[in-house]
């Protein structure tokens, strides 16, 4: 008995003097890479350097769906890592698990310096819950040089759906063995043109307003990206691997010349820009095209954001706060996206880059800044919510792939509602 | 199975060596038994526990729904779908796994020169990665920029779209896994061919059998036992390591009917559990296929003890 008692005072006493000493500040990413996870730790280092009290140690817990798991398994065993990465889609899902507390409630941190279409999709019911990091948006890729070789402007590539199909005429007319458009199947592709519409993809506010019991893939909004991939696929303007969400692939049919246009994330402009100096052809980035008639509402934030554990004590919350704040401002973010491709998410960043003259340097990344800047806020332009986003997002990847297989754009669009609302239905009833 | 009464030394237990007293046997098992319980015995009860629940691993929650789970995955199209498919996968995948396999053994034990190069080069693709080798057929793959279809392109003026026509697609991924799959077959083959009695074939030789005949009526049943051995490992095989391959080869699709071509079982288990963390449903699917296999061993040893030659 008397050795319990000594073992558990000592257990209490070693908690106590390790917390009065230091706290520890675990940082769950999911960047595997060298360049970015290199990044991280630097800036850990430095933060380390100059707060003795706390300690920051990132580690890299595998991709977004792992380490969202491991997390929450973590935080049952009341060992949850104090800060922690998690992906846009898995968002309502980490806000319904309840191990985690908003950022706002942490401390009183000023958000007017973030990008509003940023800081939107991470603030649900008024709180904002997250704290924006690597943040991206979809924009269209062109080869200027196969545009010339088919009598097009480069310095005007199509903004909407008729203006790619135009384009396209003229590429099959100019016989260039490259088909006009190619893209990885994506459902973040159709939620963004829902957006760009300003159509909410769920109901409910696009499930910011209560749970989203369905979706609105019953829309016009809806039927007009359907329809668009029905055109492409029967004029055969369209390739992609045939491999779902295949982003590499697609990027490697572009870069390889083998289309002339492509859509896919800002945050491959480093990586696009320096495969198509290798292969000798110079791209262009444009706006994404988007529906004909319809205004141009803007795009969605893609990307991942920090949230931070519930289950950790308040030095802990506050060092894990602090250090995002230190790794997300001004000057760290500008590098960030200099490093990267990814968004900067403050504005005062965007400032700073203006300042050292990035955008004449990088003229490529302007439009990119432009089409987020200029998004019209709105509940569309915030983005869905839904805690079964992974698999809708899925479901409707399918059924673009079943016109594109052949089926009438209404059967697939039914099927594919009928899908998606049976995943949130199923989903929805966890909380019963 | 241990009475007391036998554990008396009389000169014949002293032989077969029997344990004195009923805890020392136990003893000796008991660190096998722990570690068994806690990763095997433990997990499977609590998966087919949670076969009878909604659940959700992130959320946390569980509501009892019964056998609710197993009606809807049984009733529903799309698991249909998966399992047929599942069926026809593991049927061609063992079969002509397996027949190529033993072909081309047979062919790589021939006395000819290079022999040693040739049985090298059959097996080393056994030493690459289940991700690696998806990774290298989805470049060949490539409808645009892939080396199989430049080729076709070529030389027919055809490049078929691999990954999302359905029927290619599955044909593509079943000739990939009974690509892995071959060089382990091949070393097994390899050793038992080597083995076989040399004076048997010898005299089926001089008894005037045609090549073909000393290998159908001499070879192939004597290599029944192994070939045994090969069909059941195939199987499991077929119905659990397919999971890399089709994960990076076509990420389970092309979306056709109720599911994707693509998806078999372990596939469409790991999709529900652990990318969209249905977990009730997935353990449902655990059980089910824990019942496959149980029911896989029994036919084993079931066929194994009545027309399998093991020699005398």
């Amino acid at each position: 008995m008397n050795r319990i008692l000594l073992t558990a005072a000592l257990l209490g006493l070693t908690n106590v003097s390790l917390a009065s000493a230091q706290t520890t500040v675990e940082f769950w990413h999911s960047f595997g890479d060298a360049k970015r996870s290199g990044w991280i730790q630097a800036r850990a280092d430095e933060y380390n350097k100059t707060h003795s009290g706390v300690k920051v140690v990132p580690s890299y817990k595998g991709s977004y769906n792992d380490s969202l798991q491991a997390t929450i398994l973590a935080a049952r065993q009341g060992k949850a890592p104090a800060l922690v990465q998690i992906f846009e889609v898995g968002s309502q899902l980490a806000l319904d698990s309840g191990a985690f507390q908003p950022v706002s409630s942490v401390k009183n941190v000023d958000f007017s310096d973030y990008i509003k279409p940023v800081i939107n999709y991470y603030t649900i019911g008024g709180k904002v819950n997250s704290l924006p990091f690597n943040s991206s948006s979809p924009v269209l890729y062109f080869n200027q040089d196969l545009m010339k070789k088919a009598g097009l402007n480069p310095k005007q590539p199509p903004t909407t759906y008729g203006g790619l199909i135009k384009a396209c005429e003229k590429i099959e007319a100019a016989k260039l063995d490259t088909t006009c458009f190619g893209m990885s199947l994506n459902g973040w592709f159709i939620e963004q043109w829902m957006a760009q519409q300003g159509a909410p993809l769920l109901n409910n506010g696009n499930g910011r307003q209560g749970r989203a019991t369905a979706t609105n893939l019953d829309s016009q909004a809806a039927k007009n990206i359907f329809s668009f991939f029905k055109t492409m696929q029967e004029r055969k303007y369209y390739t992609y691997t045939g491999k779902l969400e295949d982003w590499d692939g697609s990027d490697a049919i572009f870069t390889n010349q083998k289309t002339v246009f492509h859509i896919t994330s800002t945050a491959d402009i480093g990586n696009i820009r320096d495969a198509a100096k290798k292969a000798g052809f110079s791209v262009g980035v444009g706006v994404m095209p988007i529906p004909d008639g319809s205004k141009r509402n803007g795009v969605v934030i893609g990307g991942a954001s920090l949230w931070i554990s519930k289950g950790v004590s308040k030095p802990q919350a506050e060092g894990a706060l602090d250090f995002a704040l230190y790794m997300t401002n001004t000057q760290n973010m500008a590098e960030w996206h200099k490093l990267t491709g990814y968004y900067p998410v403050r504005q005062s960043s965007i400032d700073l880059l203006r300042k050292q003259g990035w955008f004449t340097q990088t003229p490529l990344q302007l439009v990119a800044f432009n089409q987020l800047t200029r998004t019209v806020p709105s509940p569309a332009t915030a983005g869905g919510l839904n805690g079964a986003a992974i698999q809708t997002r899925k479901i409707m990847e399918e059924g673009v792939q079943k016109v594109l297989g052949g089926q009438n754009v209404d059967a697939a669009l039914k099927e594919t509602k009928a899908r998606a609302d049976a995943a949130l239905a199923e989903y929805n009833a966890n909380f019963k | 199975m241990l009475s007391p009464g036998r554990a008396r030394p009389t000169p014949d237990a002293a032989e077969n060596a029997v344990f004195r007293g009923r805890a020392l046997p136990w003893l000796f098992l008991l660190p096998s038994l722990l570690i068994l319980a806690v990763f095997i015995y433990l997990p499977a009860l609590q998966t087919l526990r949670l076969a009878a629940y909604r659940a959700n691993v992130i959320l946390g929650t569980e509501q009892f729904v019964g056998l609710a789970n197993f009606a809807d995955l049984l009733s529903s199209p799309a698991y249909q779908q998966v399992a047929l498919q599942t069926l026809v996968f593991t049927v061609l995948t063992v079969t002509f796994g397996l027949l190529l396999s033993l072909g081309l053994a047979w062919l790589a034990s021939r006395p000819v020169r290079g022999a040693g190069a040739y049985r090298l080069l059959l097996i080393y693709p056994y030493a690459l990665s289940p991700a690696i080798a998806g990774t290298l057929w989805l470049f060949l793959f490539n409808p645009e920029i892939g080396l199989i279809n430049q080729l076709l392109g070529e030389l027919f003026g055809v490049r078929p779209r691999w990954l999302d026509t359905p029927s290619l697609a599955f044909g593509l991924v079943t000739l990939a896994a009974i690509w892995k799959g071959l060089a382990y077959n091949i070393v097994f083959y390899l050793a038992s061919i080597q083995n076989l009695p040399g004076d048997v074939m010898e005299a089926a030789e001089i008894d005037g059998a045609t090549p073909a005949q000393v290998f159908w009526r001499v070879a192939f049943p004597l290599l029944s036992p192994i070939t045994f051995f090969l069909v059941f490992t195939n199987i499991i095989a077929a119905l659990f390591d397919s999971f890399a391959l089709t994960d990076i080869l076509t990420r389970g699709g092309p979306y056709t009917g109720h599911a994707g071509a693509t998806t078999f079982l372990v596939y469409q288990l790991y999709q529900d559990g652990f990318v969209n963390f249905k977990t009730g449903v997935a353990a449902a699917q655990a059980a089910l296929m824990l019942a496959l296999v149980a029911f896989v061993t029994w036919m084993q040893f079931r066929l194994g003890e009545r027309r399998v030659h093991y020699g005398s």
